[in-house]
């Protein structure tokens, strides 16, 4: 299908481009309590085509973009008719003239994950028995769950070089947790991983089962006021997510954010004393970006100083900087304090949230509360209701990070941060 | 004028029957959906334009579902010829087999009887004024430019006005023993943000725009935009909520995240089958004021997510969910209403050809009632006006809120002050919310210019709106 896409380019006349393709072959299953509802086997094979056109408008020299979908078993005058549509787009979507990400041909690079040792069908089966070990109560079980075991192959090629083939397996899901007494709660969960970490599964259940029972011993919601809160686990990733879309390119070169390299971001250098300095890392999961730009990790702050703008290639070329590609994925290096030093004193721990939210504009934060734990320095109750509402800018200057570790595919860092000062909205 | 069908899917339609009789030799029950979609985003902004493909709109692709002995199996696949009807049948056979390897793992299986359906072959396809590929890109592209340009004149404090729309054009044949159905669908939607900066902070406020239709849309959208760019900048003075429960009047968009987020999705019936929804014990009791009536349903409204036949094959319904504060009914998929003994009600949606079908809302709404803005405005001492939604998160096991809103307008004694206060937090408990609401307005406005997910994945488009109303809400 690549040789006729690309006979169709030639016969269009379209000198720059990239092809994107993605072939997929995934088995789900999807489950009620412990009985499978339904399987389903998926196999597709997708072609994502972009095109290119300098021209030049008002004295200024424009390259416009546009792309097609091409799917297979299209014949080769629809395949040419969707690229010159294409083509006649990218005419009228001009943004100031770059060159296209230049590379060259790479060997295809096999999985070397576990998964890719086994069938889709055997990490399915193994997967469902880690996921449902521990689902042996009567009043806290696994209400329902969904897991996804996925091979996919990515294919990217340009008119600049870049001809990369790598091979990818993930599988993922999400589970609900219900707890039935003393009143009927729920707890949702997610999960994806790039090996088969059976174990990491299984142990996540457990601790949500116990979460869950938890949360269906909350009943009150904690008063309004200004708290001492920690957040932890899922959490974290958002709180971070601030610095890292602030700091990408294209937000730097649309003036949606002032970052430059080099700048203190956490905070002024004077403020941060009585919290821990932030170093973020952006780390690769993947050989290639969709541009065919070799990953590889890197160090996004350091000490709070920001130290990488990132992003892809255009907006790259327009900074004058380094494409770096896209990443999915941050480290942060844990803090000194243990998780139980954290809770000495009153806090506020939110454990989960119906949905935690980070606005990268404004730096506000926030969520209704689902389960939290209140101390007032000597009692410890579970609460449930109200919502937090914060500022990072606020609070960034004291951040205290905990020794704990909390890792899933997106993050890897410390499990908890206490944050001094934000405002919860309450019973 | 009617949306054309798809020409590759009429040409692929023989053999998509030819695929069907080989599965039905094999298998008690076998539905095929095939998707044809075309969808494409435009969006401009001070420094970048741009023209694409939406990846998630556009899609060609087939899903067979199958029954074998009472269990269901699917498989999706993108590639179909008369040679290739092999290989898909094997596709169809791995996705069971796969059930096998679980079920070898101590699992049990859901087992389900087979659908029963009455002979039914249909046609349907909307109607549009304007066909944005016919208006043309380069159109397309120059009417978003200028608003962008009437948008960033009003302000030096403006940063960026982000102007935007996109379309789907989509056509759908549904095939099984007893039914033939064919729906050719378009809606188009816009968009426009506005960003005012002061030092380090950013306001940002939005707008959208959506029918079922096409490029007559984005006509409204030149008038509104000073406004829009207005509101932004007025933004940067909105002060922080002290937290608490007021007197509110939520705008349509704001009524229409409530209906959605916070009853919508509780009322899904696939919840039930799970046991996930605290609606099914409330049927047939009130569970908001008399004043509600709330209503769901492909036929209910001409909007975005109005279509002839849902992906399971099921003709689009007008479902009335609350009657007079009474929760009636929920709204559901085939498969859970095979669970639960009910009549599908055409709420079965696919994120597409590749996704599994789940019990979804579509146009979702509070009907009106019979006041004014006004009169509501001037009956609160001391309370808010909510505008602009932005996001919520539905929790239907448990009915909590958690909505959130950009501006909440300071009313005090019967007048709006001037202050605002920004960003807003919604919570609460469902019933109690919509218990407390005393006044309605008489004029429904849906939007559609959104997704929901389920969860946090399988995105389909929505309306959702109603009449400005007036609750107790506690606000952050």
């Amino acid at each position: 299908m690549i040789k006729q896409i690309l006979k169709a380019i030639e016969r269009a006349n379209i000198a720059q481009y990239y092809i994107n393709s993605t072939e997929t072959q995934s088995i789900e299953s999807f489950f009620v309590r412990q009985r499978l509802d339904l399987t389903r086997a998926v196999d597709t094979t997708e072609y994502m085509v972009t095109v290119y056109r300098s021209y030049e408008k008002d004295g200024r020299n424009l390259l416009g973009a546009s792309d097609a979908q091409i799917y297979p078993g299209m014949e080769m005058e629809e395949i040419e008719a969707a690229l010159r549509s294409a083509y006649h787009a990218a005419g009228f979507a001009g943004n100031q003239s770059y060159e296209l990400y230049a590379g060259t041909k790479e060997e295809y690079i096999h999985s070397t994950s576990g998964l890719a040792k086994q069938s889709l069908e055997e990490t399915m089966a193994q997967m469902t028995e880690a996921l449902f070990r521990v689902d042996t109560k009567e009043d806290v079980f696994v209400n329902s769950a969904e897991i996804f075991a996925i091979r996919q192959v990515h294919h990217i090629l340009n008119s600049c070089g870049v001809d990369i083939s790598y091979e990818t397996y993930q599988v993922k899901g999400e589970y609900v947790i219900q707890c039935i007494a003393p009143q009927d709660v729920e707890t949702y969960h997610s999960f994806s991983y790039r090996e088969p970490e059976v174990e990491a599964l299984h142990r996540d259940v457990e601790e949500a089962l116990a979460m869950t029972q938890a949360r269906a011993q909350a009943k009150q919601a904690p008063q309004a006021g200004e708290y001492r809160i920690i957040l932890s686990g899922e959490q974290m990733n958002t709180l971070f997510s601030y610095y890292v879309s602030r700091s990408g390119s294209g937000m730097v070169y649309q003036q949606y954010s002032n970052y430059q390299v080099g700048m203190q971001v956490q905070g002024s250098t004077e403020n941060v004393k009585e919290g821990d300095r932030l170093t973020i890392w952006l780390k690769a999961k993947d050989p290639f970006s969709s541009e065919g730009i070799p990953m590889k990790d890197r160090v996004l702050l350091e000490d709070g100083v920001l130290r990488t703008i990132h992003g892809g290639n255009r907006f790259a070329q327009y900074l004058g900087i380094e494409p770096t590609g896209f990443y999915g994925s941050i480290q942060v290096p844990v803090g000194e304090k243990p998780l139980e030093e954290m809770k000495q004193g009153a806090y506020l721990h939110i454990v989960s949230f119906s949905d935690f939210q980070m606005d990268d504009f404004t730096g506000h934060f926030g969520g209704e509360i689902r389960l939290a734990f209140l101390s007032d320095g000597e009692r410890v109750i579970p609460v449930t209701g109200g919502s937090v509402n914060g500022s990072i800018l606020e609070v960034q200057d004291r951040m205290v990070f905990s020794k704990e570790r909390y890792t899933n595919s997106r993050y890897d860092g410390p499990m908890a941060v206490v944050l001094e000062g934000v405002q919860v909205a309450g019973a | 004028m009617k949306v054309n069908p798809s020409v590759f899917l009429m040409k692929t339609k023989p053999v998509l029957k030819l695929l069907l009789e080989k599965l039905l030799e094999q298998y008690d029950y076998v539905s095929i959906l095939a998707t044809d979609s075309q969808a494409k985003s435009y969006s401009v902004s001070r420094r970048n334009v741009r023209i694409s493909q939406d990846g998630m709109l556009t899609n060609r692709g087939f899903v067979v579902k199958v029954s074998d002995g009472g269990r269901y199996g699917e498989y999706s696949f993108n590639h179909i010829s008369e040679e290739k009807i092999n290989e898909i049948l094997a596709g169809v056979s791995r996705a069971l087999v796969a059930s096998n390897q679980v079920v070898a793992h101590g699992m049990c299986e859901n087992r389900y009887s087979v659908p029963v359906e009455e002979p039914t072959v249909f046609v349907g396809a909307t109607e549009y004024e304007v066909d944005p590929v016919e208006m043309g890109d380069d159109a397309i592209l120059d009417h978003l430019r200028r608003v962008m340009e009437r948008g960033l004149a009003v302000s030096e404090q403006l940063i960026d006005c982000h102007v935007a729309c996109n379309y789907q054009k989509y056509s759908k044949i549904f095939l099984s023993k007893n039914k033939d159905l064919e729906q050719h669908v378009m809606w188009m939607t816009g968009m426009m943000a506005t960003l005012a900066s002061r030092g380090q902070e950013i306001k940002d406020y939005h707008k959208g725009y959506s029918n079922l239709g096409g490029a007559e849309v984005l006509r409204k959208m030149e008038e509104d935009v000073e406004e829009c760019a207005r509101v932004a900048v007025e933004l940067l003075e909105s002060e922080s909520m002290v937290p608490g429960e007021y007197d509110c009047i939520c705008d349509p968009g704001v009524t229409g995240m409530i209906v959605h987020e916070a009853f919508g999705h509780g009322v899904e019936m696939d919840m039930f089958v799970k046991k996930r929804a605290l609606a099914e014990e409330y049927v047939g009791r009130y569970v908001a004021s008399p004043l509600v009536t709330m209503r769901d349903g492909a036929a209910s409204a001409c909007e975005t997510a109005t279509y002839f036949f849902d992906d399971e094959g099921t003709m689009a319904h007008d479902t009335v969910v609350i009657d007079n504060g009474i929760l009636k009914q929920g709204i559901s998929d085939l498969q859970s209403a095979m669970i639960l003994g009910t009549e599908p009600t055409g709420n079965g949606r696919r994120e597409s050809y590749k996704r599994k079908a789940y019990t979804r809302m579509t146009n979702t709404f509070f009907e009106g009632g019979n006041s004014t803005k006004e009169e509501m405005i001037a009956s609160i001492q001391y309370g808010f006006l909510l505008e602009n939604a932005s996001s919520g998160m539905e929790d239907p096991k448990n009915w909590g809120i958690q909505c959130m809103v950009n501006i909440a307008r300071e009313i005090k004694d019967g007048k709006l002050t001037g202050r605002i206060f920004s960003p807003i937090v919604l919570t609460g408990y469902v019933p109690d919310l919509l218990k407390s609401i005393s006044m309605m307005s008489e004029t429904v406005e849906l939007g559609g210019g959104g997704f929901c997910g389920k969860g946090y994945k399988e995105w389909v488009k929505v309306s959702d709106g109603g009449p400005y109303i007036k609750a107790r809400i506690r606000l952050g």
